[in-house]
């Protein structure tokens, strides 16, 4: 399942992918897997993510039951 | 220790590609010795082959039980290992009888091999249930370890 709330999170902040990627230490192509919802993030990942992009990990991860 | 180049997407992959290339060298090495066997060779021919997949082998082995790792869908129970016994004891039975056809030992054919194949059961259960022992062992030392 893509995720459209970190993908939003970050184009708020005006942030590319490169720029995302560079402030977690990871590459370009990893935050683009997990925008596609094609890579499951460590929590360490996750929580490295919400503190650059100033949310939650409710707020990035959590998907409510529809 | 030079600094890790890959990040956590990339490691997870190249694990993932590291995992199937060991798996293709296991079997790799598995069938290179049944060819080998069935041909006639002699255990001096196919001796390197062997003592790579016996490391392989003995190493993945003791990585497992000391994990507290078994198999993924395998059971370690006397009835799984009875049945992989009896399918290593019957692809041994079918390699020799092969080899002994081929070399043309038409009188002991069947009973050779068919010694030959239970012997490969028996040993394969005992070694099956020694390590499915062992493997118990090393889990509930590991779960009494986590609840301390």
């Amino acid at each position: 399942m893509k995720n459209l709330k970190l993908k939003s999170a970050r184009a708020r902040l005006d942030m590319s992918q490169e720029q995302l990627a560079e402030a977690v230490g990871v590459t370009r192509q990893t935050i683009g897997m997990i925008e596609a919802g094609k890579f499951n993030p460590s929590l360490q990942l996750c929580i490295a993510l919400c503190k650059v992009l100033g949310k939650t990990l409710n707020d990035i991860f959590w998907e409510e039951e529809s | 220790m030079r600094k890790n180049n890959l990040d956590e997407m990339q490691e997870k992959k190249l694990l993932s590609i590291e995992h199937n290339g060991m798996w293709l060298a296991f079997w790799g090495l598995v069938a290179a010795i049944m060819i080998q066997t069935c041909l006639g060779a002699d255990f001096k021919q196919l001796a390197g082959e062997w003592v790579i997949l016996m490391v392989l082998s003995i190493y993945t082995l003791i990585a497992c039980i000391k994990n507290g790792i078994w198999d993924r869908r395998l059971k370690p129970n006397l009835k799984t290992n009875t049945l992989m016994s009896l399918l290593a004891g019957l692809a041994v039975f079918v390699i020799f009888g092969i080899e002994f056809h081929l070399n043309n030992q038409h009188g002991l054919v069947l009973p050779t091999a068919a010694f030959i194949g239970i012997s490969t059961f028996l040993l394969c259960l005992a070694a099956l249930q020694f390590t499915s022992y062992l493997y118990k062992k090393r889990k509930e030392l590991l779960e009494q370890a986590c609840d301390k």
